[in-house]
């Protein structure tokens, strides 16, 4: 049994209170959004209509609460574009980042290495609102242009294209840095069995390295996931309408909450912002489990250094 | 480094100087309690204005403004967080039931235009049930017999309308929805009014976030018509976006200017309540435009502290006189209030106690 010294104790105590503060959040919101949770059931998951209801009129008793005439929650739109994005985002950005994750490790000369990299780290802490007014001002008028049949540029591929990049780098940045931890040994031992370069990185690296690329990819999909600013400006915020194609509007669940709490807030029953904060609960478990996936797949994660030492 | 008498000397008398033209400023000021505003983002560039120069005035007066929308303007205002909660909408009956000291204050005029991007058409009339129409999918198509028929030697092309919306809950959407509400049955008892409305599904429309974000959305998507408020029209007409002429109460096809917006002020100047709460969507008179609105201050009329009401009272008092002035308003294309609605207000500005 460790014995607890008021140093030990002081420590315990502060790494304490960044899971309680976590807690607190998620008790919070299922407490303030219970009658919510009572009031949709498990309709909120699969019903793709959202409706305020009349503010204006008085409120009407409904399946035995009192709630805006009219109001109806359901989120499987939110749900469906915010999965969708985010999953197509890494469909695009995976290639991407490898790609440039091998050329930084492999074809760069050592030299040049870091001012490279640096770039690439740079990309990451662009901030959102930049991304989204690149979206808007570049890249819609492009999709719009050239590639929707509708002429309209705002949607589901939009979003996923200025997702993928706030995401590349924090793959390709993860990716290298376990690239340049594989052991000479196993690349030198591969050259010298007649490997040509390309089965060295294919053959020899890339398995050594799959875990971190994993855990890599999920912490992009978290960001993905919650990314609200960006998504709000290019998504052409589709309601009540699932996605049909890769133009369709979406909406994801982080820019519908922080859009629409003002409107909530107008509500006299107050059950509008309620049921805003079990959106936010849905998206916390969303994220979590992505998290938890994160742990299961990367666990081996970190075996490339282990064996190095 | 040590600091020379002299120069210690200096800094005392520079202190004095100071603090007699503090005192002095005190003495002149009426105010000095501290004020937060908050909501309306269509109404914070016009607030900046009014606490700038008012501050200019009143070197003690303490006011912060923020944008976070009326419908947080209203909720903080009604909790007492804030001391003026911004709105571009009156506080419903049921929230007037509900906090019946709560006074929805008009501080100016604003309008809503109705824009679009029709590439070879340079003027458009529309009307409400079109509109509505096109917001709920049954009208599709810019040559649609409805379109045609409200604008004659027009040729219009055959090619689908896309109707863009704020995706963001907002002051525009209440007055435009509250618009569509007059002019459609349908739309009165079914989608009804409110600052998010519940989209029709339509494939092809956008919802876009604020009134750049419409702007920059209708400019983007030929064959667009999009909802912007006035306070926009030099940038929509920057962006080479065409303002659509509305079917006015009397029949008549109208354009958001200066004039016509004021000739709806006008005809509501006298049958505005006491309480000031009134639409003034489709007012009656000749080229009233038909979707325009008062900018409300949501203030509660009991204040806990008498020095706070007198505060609120002389800035509310200040921003609809002098406040009320084209060197503030036309910055932001307001219309100041009329003279009999000016009287309303400082009525209601008194019952702040």
């Amino acid at each position: 049994m460790m014995k607890l010294r008021p140093f030990r104790l002081s420590v315990l105590g502060l790494s304490l209170l960044i899971p309680a503060a976590l807690c607190a959040v998620v008790l919070f919101l299922l407490i303030y959004s219970f009658p919510a949770i009572r009031f949709s059931g498990f309709g909120f998951l699969t019903d793709i209509n959202w409706n305020f209801g009349d503010f204006d009129d008085d409120p009407v008793m409904t399946r035995g609460m009192l709630v805006p005439g009219g109001a109806n929650y359901g989120i499987l739109v939110f749900i469906a574009g915010t999965l969708l994005s985010s999953f197509i985002a890494i469909v695009i950005a995976v290639p991407l980042s490898v790609g440039a994750a091998i050329f930084l490790s492999e074809a760069v000369p050592p030299k040049i290495r870091p001012a490279l990299s640096m770039l690439v780290e740079l990309v990451a802490v662009v901030p959102s609102i930049v991304f989204g007014l690149w979206g808007i001002w570049v890249l819609i008028p492009f999709i719009g242009h050239y590639l929707s049949p509708t002429g309209n540029g705002y949607g589901l591929l939009a979003a996923s294209v200025v997702l993928a990049l706030m995401i590349t780098p924090i793959i390709a940045t993860t990716l290298l840095d376990a690239l340049l931890q594989v052991p000479k040994e196993n690349r030198e031992s591969a050259f010298a069995l007649g490997a040509t370069h390309f089965e060295v990185v294919s053959k020899a690296m890339m398995p050594m390295v799959r875990a971190t690329l994993i855990g890599g990819i999920v912490l992009a999909l978290g960001r993905a996931l919650g990314e609200t600013m960006a998504v709000a400006m290019v998504s052409g915020g589709g309601f009540n309408i699932l996605p049909t194609s890769i133009f369709s509007p979406i909406s994801s669940i982080a820019s519908f909450i922080v859009n629409n709490l003002d409107s909530a807030e107008g509500d006299p029953t107050n059950m509008s912002v309620r049921a805003i904060a079990e959106v936010a609960l849905i998206l916390f478990l969303i994220t979590l489990a992505v998290n938890a996936a994160a742990k299961i797949l990367s666990s081996g994660a970190f075996h490339v250094r282990k064996r190095q030492q | 480094m040590k600091y020379s008498p002299k120069f210690c000397r200096s800094g005392v008398a520079a202190l004095a100087i100071a603090g007699l033209v503090a005192f002095t400023g005190t003495a002149k000021a009426q105010v000095d309690v501290p004020l937060v505003e908050s909501g309306s983002s269509l109404l914070y560039p016009l607030f900046n204005l009014w606490v700038q120069s008012y501050q200019a005035d009143n070197p003690n007066a303490d006011i912060t403004t923020t944008s976070t929308g009326s419908g947080a303007g209203i909720a903080q205002a009604i909790k007492g967080l804030i001391n003026i909660g911004a709105s571009d909408a009156y506080l419903s009956d049921s929230i007037v039931k509900e906090h019946p000291t709560m006074l929805s204050i008009p501080l100016a005029i604003s309008a809503q235009a109705i824009n679009y991007n029709l590439p070879g058409v340079s003027s458009l009339n529309l009307s409400g049930p079109i509109l509505a129409g096109i917001y709920t999918g049954k009208i599709t198509q810019w040559n649609d017999p409805a379109i045609a028929a409200a604008n004659p030697g027009v040729s219009l092309p055959a090619h689908v309308i896309i109707p863009v919306h704020r995706l963001d809950g907002s002051g525009d959407t209440f007055i435009f929805s509250q618009y569509l509400s007059a002019s459609d049955a349908d739309w009165a008892s079914t989608l009804k009014y409110g600052t998010t409305i519940s989209w029709p599904a339509i494939s092809g429309e956008i919802g876009a976030k604020g009134n750049a974000g419409m702007l920059a959305a209708a400019a983007a998507n030929p064959y667009s018509v999009a909802y912007i408020g006035v306070s926009y029209a030099d940038k929509v007409a920057a962006a080479g976006l065409g303002t659509a002429a509305l079917l006015d109460a009397d029949g008549q096809y109208v354009l958001p200017t200066q004039a016509n917006i004021a000739a709806a002020a006008a005809s509501v100047e006298n049958s505005t309540p006491p309480d000031e709460r009134i639409s003034m969507i489709f007012a009656h008179g000749a080229n009233a435009y038909p979707i325009v609105n008062y900018e409300y201050a949501i203030v509660d009329s009991n204040q806990q502290a008498s020095a706070v009401a007198e505060a609120i009272r002389a800035f509310l008092t200040y921003s609809t006189t002098e406040g009320n002035n084209a060197s503030f308003l036309n910055q932001v294309h307001f219309l100041p209030l009329p003279p009999a609605v000016q009287a309303l207000t400082a009525a209601q500005i008194a019952k702040i106690q």
